[in-house]
């Protein structure tokens, strides 16, 4: 069995049935068979309706595993830039004079895989003071609150897109 | 148990001034984009760290595993937010705002 996206559906929709019953339990806390049941059947709706829509990745479950231990690896600092960049940002709000400069900056890259373009347009929203406008293939168009800096990382150190593609064994 | 306490009301205390940030910056930044920067970045750490604090102060129950998705999904869907509504803007041809221009 493997859970690779032209494996079996009937072993996808096992494990993502398994998935949401470890997520209701959670959510729920009890243990006695009327949740429980209820639970199952929930779940089981779900899992009829919208089966085909998890795991539709062409990677192997191996890969998979890798590539999502890389990220929780990377979140660490993801979290200390996310707050540089909201520091960054108070200080601009803040400032009575408010320095920003903003302006649209278009970024070419060569991701293709929809998690990992999910991952680096939500990456740009929350770290170096840009929001994601528009994706379209590789090409991100984001908007800087101050142009200048916002250049500098994204087209000059390109940090989170070089990470990012590492993490995903993908071409940036 | 009185130190954790006071960790969890330095997170909160944290959180709070982001929220607070947040809001400030959406009332004077100059137009829609720049005001997204303020909501879209400042209160998903906001929400998070105040998420973190209640988590320290809660310990190892079954709420704070709950809290913990709570953090997780706030990190993934409010960006995702965010993007929607810009690119809902953007899509419709309003022009950013430039250094020098009225505040609109």
């Amino acid at each position: 069995m493997s859970l690779k996206g032209n494996g079996s559906p009937v072993a996808r929709r096992i494990a993502l049935f398994g998935i949401l019953m470890i997520f209701w339990y959670t959510l729920s806390g009890f243990l006695d068979p009327f949740h429980l049941g209820a639970g199952v059947l929930c779940c089981a709706i779900v899992t009829l309706i919208s089966g085909d829509l998890i795991f539709r990745s062409k990677r192997s479950l191996f890969e998979s595993a890798r590539i999502f231990i890389r990220f929780v690896l990377y979140i660490p600092q993801l979290l200390l830039e996310i707050l540089y960049a909201n520091i960054d940002v108070a200080y601009r709000i803040l400032h009575p004079a408010m320095p920003i400069d903003p302006g649209l900056i278009t970024i070419e890259t060569g991701f293709t895989g929809d998690v990992l373009r999910t991952a680096f347009a939500n990456s740009m929203t929350l770290t170096p003071g840009t929001v994601t406008v528009d994706v379209s293939g590789g090409t991100f168009t984001v908007h800087a609150l101050v142009l200048e800096t916002s250049q500098k990382e994204l087209l000059e150190t390109r940090d989170i897109q070089n990470h990012l593609g590492k993490i995903f064994d993908e071409a940036t | 148990m009185h130190l954790l306490n006071t960790l969890a009301l330095i997170f909160i205390a944290i959180g709070l001034f982001f929220m607070v940030v947040g809001a400030v910056g959406l009332i004077r930044l100059p137009d829609f984009y720049t005001r997204a920067h303020a909501s879209g970045k400042c209160d998903t750490l906001g929400e998070g760290m105040m998420l973190i604090g209640f988590i320290l102060y809660e310990g190892m129950t079954l709420i704070a595993v709950k809290l913990v998705l709570l953090v997780i999904f706030i990190f993934i869907t409010s960006p995702t937010a965010v993007h929607s509504l810009v690119n809902v803007a953007h899509s419709r041809n309003i022009a950013p705002w430039k250094k020098g221009d009225e505040r609109r």
